[in-house]
């Protein structure tokens, strides 16, 4: 057994850290070398030195914080060497442009995760398998109670939702990059056929998909709505964040919902505070992290981004799979 | 007509937080369905059914034999979920999927009158048995209605008086009538659906309606300029606000919430029946401890009403009584213009012939409230202080010469209520939340200084906001020192205030205080916890006040 410093990449001050290679992976501090696995914020922090990802995640990160950050960009599948070390970004169908990252040095291959989902979604790229000694994987959804439902069932349901309240405005809160697109994509393919709004944030980053390539439904900007009665019967795409507070006293007769994995669980949807919740999630859920820590072949297995400890002891006692935990 | 369309309706009722969306939806449920399925829906709905056929436990135990599942993992999810039924149909997802067989379209008729009874004849092999084929041949949708009837925890946020307002709307009649229906017994059958929604209105239905409820208002400081010789004062009891009707020889109880609640009381309904006139009185129901003449706790009475047609030891375990403090109606004289004074005096009067004149003995049932006879306002003031002693919450001051006019009309009542004790304490264990609040740790205990040691004094659940609760949740799982199952003890830190009714000795605890209702009324993040009080202060408040 090796030391915890031993191993090629481990977690230091709440952030998984190469040694060797001075590379930190999304780190939530300043550092010299990021490596970037998708450009949500909570995996971005400013001033890093240099970020390296990939094209899409560069692009989709300008697009928000703005062109002055210095990002070096890789294909997926393209390797590139830091220190003797052989790194490659690969799909990994969380939204466009998100990756895992595959470290081989002195022959041993480590892959990180990134936040994944292997289920269908035509705004990014499918989940690749990639085999690896070491795996370490976020674990977000990581009970059996997670087991998502197809996203055109929910996109049916939502459009259910939303014609059976003609008299209403639908309001449906969501991530506004990625989810967003993937639930305008969805909803496309659904019988609702009304109008549809967006938020400043999320018209932007649909703009940016589309300037990427994925086909995304125009919407119109809730902003340049001209008066309020024409909102009626139609939906609008909202970020989370302006779920509280005074926002929502812009509309009137409004029904709202969330769209996220945790929504399938009762007692959450109900103390939401939103009237509906659609279960709908880019990571993946338990069946999900079982087949990709199964697929990978990797022997050892780290978790991090959740509630790993039913999820490890699963694997050591069915799978026989070696959970290791890192020492935080 | 399935049960596919009652799973929808209890998914609507769960995600719609408008009532009157909610009785829309249930209009049209009604509306388009079979009036067997809608009287199977209305015994569901209103709570009727509580039935437990198999437990949740055994739900657990059942799954996790059939498909190899180890118990630690259901027993995990179960933390984050709150409900072992729910539970069970999320983890069904994962399991049912592949399944080849025929889905069904059982009647909720069906399901309730003839699949699920006829469970309870099988032996455990064969229930189990049946309980699997039920979950792969139920569509995905229908297993979480099903895993809650079967455990007896069939619950959505729809109240009798909701239901009760549908059915007034859809067949255009006073809500007060189709109370009256849903009382009692109520079969699921295809009569009693029609009868629920039968046009024609007897006379007996009319009878029983109450009038509508007088309510006080928290006093204000300008009635102590008053003369205390305008006012009638009583005890303010901590029980069910009720009027008791008896017309035409029918007797009724109605709650302020306009529940008609009979079912729950059948001893005093009963010995009510006895007396030769007909009345409305309005008063107070109380669970009531006759040898020291006072009211047990409100708790025990939540629990008792809980209990539809209790049994005779329940009865006893838990005797009630009617305390009545004004007469609303005599032999049909609607008597709420006169004066309140006067009104009493009626009270009084016909209470006396019924104690003589009725053959049953009644008054260990039914007793008029007695009045308060302060000297001056601080006098009133001391009794106000008083009112822990005999279990009441404080005063209710009445204008004597008000009449009795309808809802929370200013001058009229008054409510003196006393002040809580309050102590600051230390937050030291956090437990897991069940229902609503699963996954979020929201069941505290506190702990008061004995000397340099922090001792437990009281858990409480209620009080914070659910920013708050949040906000401490977070701060819970970061200062956690040790994890015994669900609980955790924590780094002493947080101090909040704590307020109760009512502290005693108690040699059960380590601290050797119980104190009643203990809620949260204050985070106190000014304080550090060597600002908390000590179990000395607690002790010093139980001599105060006896």
């Amino acid at each position: 057994m090796r030391t915890k410093q031993e191993y090629l990449i481990r977690y230091k001050d709440g952030n998984l850290y190469c040694e060797l290679g001075d590379i930190w992976i999304d780190p939530s501090k300043p550092v010299k070398k990021a490596l970037i696995t998708h450009a949500h914020f909570d995996h971005f922090t400013f001033g890093c030195e240099e970020y390296i990802s990939t094209n899409e995640t560069a692009i989709l990160l300008k697009e928000r914080v703005g062109d002055n950050i210095k990002i070096k960009t890789f294909e997926y599948g393209e390797e590139f060497k830091i220190n003797g070390i052989n790194i490659s970004f690969h799909p990994s169908g969380h939204i466009l442009g998100s990756s895992q990252i595959r470290f081989i040095f002195a022959e041993e291959k480590w892959l990180i995760s990134g936040d994944f989902k292997l289920q269908k979604d035509q705004t990014c790229k499918q989940y690749e398998i990639v085999k690896t000694d070491y795996l370490i994987s976020e674990c977000t959804f990581g009970l059996p109670i997670f087991k998502w439902d197809e996203s055109n069932k929910i996109a049916n349901d939502i459009s259910k939702w939303i014609t059976n309240s003609p008299e209403k405005t639908s309001l449906l809160f969501c991530y506004s990059l990625g989810k967003a697109q993937r639930l305008l994509n969805e909803i496309s393919q659904t019988n609702f056929k009304g109008n549809i709004y967006s938020h400043g944030s999320i018209h932007k980053m649909n703009n940016s998909y589309r300037e990427l390539g994925i086909d995304i439904k125009d919407t119109i900007k809730i902003e340049n709505k001209k008066k309020i009665d024409e909102l009626k019967g139609s939906l609008i795409l909202l970020p989370p964040s302006l779920s509280k507070g005074s926002y929502l006293k812009n509309f009137k007769n409004i029904q709202t919902a969330f769209a996220s994995g945790w929504m399938s669980i009762r007692a959450l949807r109900k103390r939401s505070g939103y009237d509906k919740g659609f279960a709908i999630s880019d990571h993946a859920d338990w069946d999900g992290i079982l087949e990709v820590v199964k697929k990978s072949e990797a022997k050892n297995v780290f978790f991090h981004h959740g509630d790993s400890e039913a999820l490890s002891k699963y694997l050591v006692e069915k799978e026989s799979i070696n959970v290791l935990l890192f020492g935080k | 007509m399935s049960l596919k369309k009652f799973s929808e309706l209890f998914g609507d009722l769960d995600s719609i937080n408008s009532t009157n969306n909610k009785i829309e939806v249930l209009k049209n449920y009604f509306l388009s369905n079979d009036p067997i399925d809608n009287s199977w829906a209305i015994y569901l709905l209103t709570g009727k059914s509580n039935k437990r056929f198999i437990s949740g436990r055994y739900l657990k135990n059942i799954f996790s034999q059939i498909y190899e599942y180890p118990q630690w993992l259901i027993d995990t999810c179960y933390l984050k979920v709150g409900d072992s039924a729910e539970v069970i149909t999320l983890l069904l997802k994962n399991k049912t999927n592949s399944r080849k067989k025929k889905l069904s379209n059982i009647s909720l008729n069906e399901l309730l009158s003839e699949t699920i009874p006829a469970l309870s004849k099988l032996n455990e092999e064969e229930k189990n048995l049946e309980i699997k084929n039920l979950w792969e041949t139920l569509p995905e949708d229908n297993h979480l209605i099903f895993n809650k009837i079967l455990t007896g925890t069939f619950r959505v946020g729809v109240s009798i008086g909701l239901i009760t307002k549908s059915i007034s709307k859809l067949i255009n009649i006073e809500e007060e009538i189709i109370s009256h229906r849903l009382m009692g017994d109520f079969k699921p059958s295809i009569d009693s659906y029609e009868f629920l929604i039968n046009k024609n209105i007897n006379l007996q239905e009319l009878n029983s309606k109450p009038f509508p409820f007088l309510l006080a208002n928290t006093i204000e400081d300008k009635i102590f300029k008053n003369s205390i010789n305008d006012f009638q004062f009583e005890w303010k009891y901590d029980g069910i606000r009720m009027q008791l009707i008896k017309r035409s020889g029918n007797v009724s109880l109605w709650t302020r919430g306009q529940e008609l609640v009979n079912e729950s009381f059948p001893e005093l309904v009963e010995k009510m029946s006895h007396i030769k006139d007909d009345f409305v009185l309005d008063g107070e129901l109380l669970v009531w401890n006759f040898k020291e003449k006072i009211a047990f706790d409100f708790s025990l009475l939540q629990k008792r009403i809980n209990i539809k047609s209790p049994t005779r030891s329940i009865q006893i375990k838990y005797p009630i009584i009617f305390i009545a403090y004004d007469l609303l109606e005599i032999n049909g004289r609607d008597i709420r213009e006169i004066k309140l004074e006067n009104r009493r005096i009626e009270l009084e009067k016909y209470f006396l012939k019924w104690q003589i004149k009725t053959e049953n003995n009644i008054s260990d049932i039914f007793k008029i409230c007695d009045l308060i006879f302060p000297k001056d306002w601080p006098d009133a003031l001391t009794y106000k202080e008083k009112s822990r002693e005999n279990n009441t919450e404080g005063l209710i001051i009445k204008k004597k010469a008000s009449i009795y006019s309808s809802g929370r009309k200013k001058g009229i009542w008054w409510k003196y209520k006393v002040d809580p004790m309050q102590l600051d304490a230390v937050l030291i264990y956090a437990k897991g939340g069940s229902g609503r609040r699963a996954g979020l740790y929201t069941d505290y205990s506190f702990a008061l200084w004995k000397d340099k040691e922090l001792i437990k004094f009281a858990s409480a659940y209620s009080g914070l906001t659910n920013i708050e609760i949040k906000e401490l949740d977070k701060w819970i799982r970061k200062n956690t020192i040790e994890k015994f199952g669900p609980v955790r003890s924590l780094k002493p830190e947080m101090v909040f205030e704590i307020s109760f009714e009512k502290i005693q000795i108690s040699k059960r605890h380590k601290s050797g205080i119980a104190v009643r209702f203990p809620r949260i009324t204050k985070w106190r993040k000014d304080k550090k916890i060597n600002d908390a009080d000590s179990l000395e202060n607690a002790y010093k408040l139980m001599k105060k006040i006896s």
